[in-house]
């Protein structure tokens, strides 16, 4: 959960984080028993966040105030405050009363922002995988905000897009479809994790999810021009840059010597994928 | 009016007990009567699991925190492992949550995962392998929710009870201590 990931919007956040942070400097030498301030004394500004904690974690000990601060920030809570910090129970007063006196928000306000604040997620998650960009070779951090949304949605579409271009059979393509690329991202994880890789199950999963987006691009394409020859420069277009998109993390994961057989078959699903794309007419 | 009645206690977040309930039981209603009217098995699909995921996301984000004030995520910490955080409030607002908002919270949530359960036995016994795929999924979500807010709870009461032997320690410290200042 690394603070210098968090990016704020506004210039002016920082400073109520170094705000807060001074606040828990303070507070945090007072004892173990302090409870941080529930309530963040400014706005809730949107800024994309690594971890989506609002609270002081219940099983580490107190952890970098940065990090909590501007997830703090960051998160908006329906009744903001009615949710004071778990772990310290030994309790300031005024963190309970600040609790619950405060008027709770109306519903539909926070979920809306905790809907953008997922979105932004899926974008940056998105950029850091599928676009060239300076983090690509530390996976770890690359993807440490790993969410499941953006996979789901290009899975989906991909079926959708399948077996829309499919002009009989259209429930078998999409069921297959997913089947497959669902079923593809859960083996290809084992297959990591068996040849005594480092790879976490659900990071994985939101990898190689993500690494479709070059293949829905490319599904779209090839559904609204019906030419083969096109089709097929595409596919090996999207094909490349997803195994591309796949490679760093994949092979940072396991042994130098097995990398090989880590990646194969990655590359299989995603050629498997490509005939899929090409084949449906 | 009877006097010795005590007050029934009433839902203390009816918009977030409607919400809750509501995804899990569009998504029930949507697939078992969507053969009714739909011909396409992917119409099916896809509104059942992006209502089902809609639901997981208003259980996990939502009514979890608003009503039993719970929360569960993963995160991976700085040495690439991932660590599952559990959140909860403090024991007495727990004590202080509508006790309506949580039974409604806690049955609803066993009550839609043993729903599913139960179509996709009828699934498994049609042999309709797609269905099956669709109960999978929404069945999955479902049981994620569970376990993650069932270990919350526990370790919600692990950290309580910790708490309280460390407060009754502490105090008995202070006790011993101010009894020696004083002889």
């Amino acid at each position: 959960m690394s603070h210098n990931d968090t990016i704020p919007l506004y210039q002016s956040s920082q400073s109520d984080i170094d705000e807060i942070e001074n606040m828990m400097n303070d507070g945090f030498q007072s004892g173990p028993g302090t409870v941080l301030p529930a309530r963040p004394p400014s706005p809730i500004r949107p800024s994309i966040p690594v971890s989506s904690s609002p609270f002081v974690q219940s099983n580490l000990p107190p952890l970098p105030p940065s990090s909590s601060s501007a997830a703090q920030k960051v998160t908006p809570v329906p009744a903001p405050p009615s949710l004071p910090p778990a772990v310290n129970f030994g309790s300031s007063e005024g963190s309970k009363t600040i609790g619950f006196g405060s008027p709770p928000n109306t519903l539909t306000e926070p979920v809306w922002d905790t809907v953008k604040r997922d979105l932004s997620r899926i974008v940056s998650n998105l950029k850091l995988v599928v676009f060239p960009n300076p983090n690509r070779e530390d996976p770890g951090k690359a993807l440490r905000d790993w969410d499941l949304w953006g996979p789901f949605f290009f899975i989906v579409f991909l079926g959708l897009t399948l077996s829309w271009s499919a002009s009989v059979k259209k429930s078998e393509v999409f069921a297959v479809a997913f089947a497959l690329l669902a079923a593809g991202a859960v083996i290809l994880t084992l297959n990591v994790l068996l040849l005594g890789g480092h790879i976490i199950f659900f990071q994985s999963l939101s990898l190689l999810g993500y690494c479709l987006f070059p293949l829905d691009v490319g599904a779209v394409i090839c559904m609204l021009k019906d030419n083969v020859i096109l089709k097929m420069i595409v596919v090996t277009v999207t094909l490349a840059w997803s195994s591309w998109a796949a490679y760093p993390f994949m092979s940072a994961a396991v042994n130098p010597r097995r990398k090989a057989l880590a990646l194969y078959p990655v590359f299989l699903m995603y050629v498997s994928v490509g005939f899929l794309i090409i084949a449906i007419d | 009016m009877d006097p010795s009645q005590p007050p029934v206690e009433n839902y203390a977040n009816p918009n977030t007990c409607l919400f809750h309930v509501l995804f899990k039981g569009a998504a029930l209603a949507f697939y078992i009567l969507s053969a009714l009217f739909f011909n396409s098995f992917v119409i099916i699909f896809v509104v059942t699991v992006l209502l089902a995921a809609l639901d997981f996301w208003v259980v996990k984000n939502v009514s979890g925190r608003i009503l039993v004030g719970l929360r569960w995520w993963n995160e991976i910490n700085d040495l690439g492992e991932s660590v599952w955080k559990f959140e909860s409030l403090d024991q007495e607002s727990l004590a202080r949550m509508n006790k309506k908002d949580s039974w409604l919270f806690w049955w609803t949530l066993y009550l839609a995962a043993a729903a599913w359960l139960i179509l996709g036995v009828f699934s498994l016994i049609r042999f309709q392998a797609d269905y099956l795929l669709v109960v999978g999924v929404c069945l999955s979500l479902n049981v994620a929710n569970i376990i993650g807010f069932t270990k919350c709870k526990k370790d919600a009461k692990k950290q309580f009870q910790q708490f309280a032997s460390q407060t009754i320690a502490s105090r008995f410290q202070s006790t011993v201590q101010s009894a020696f200042t004083l002889v």
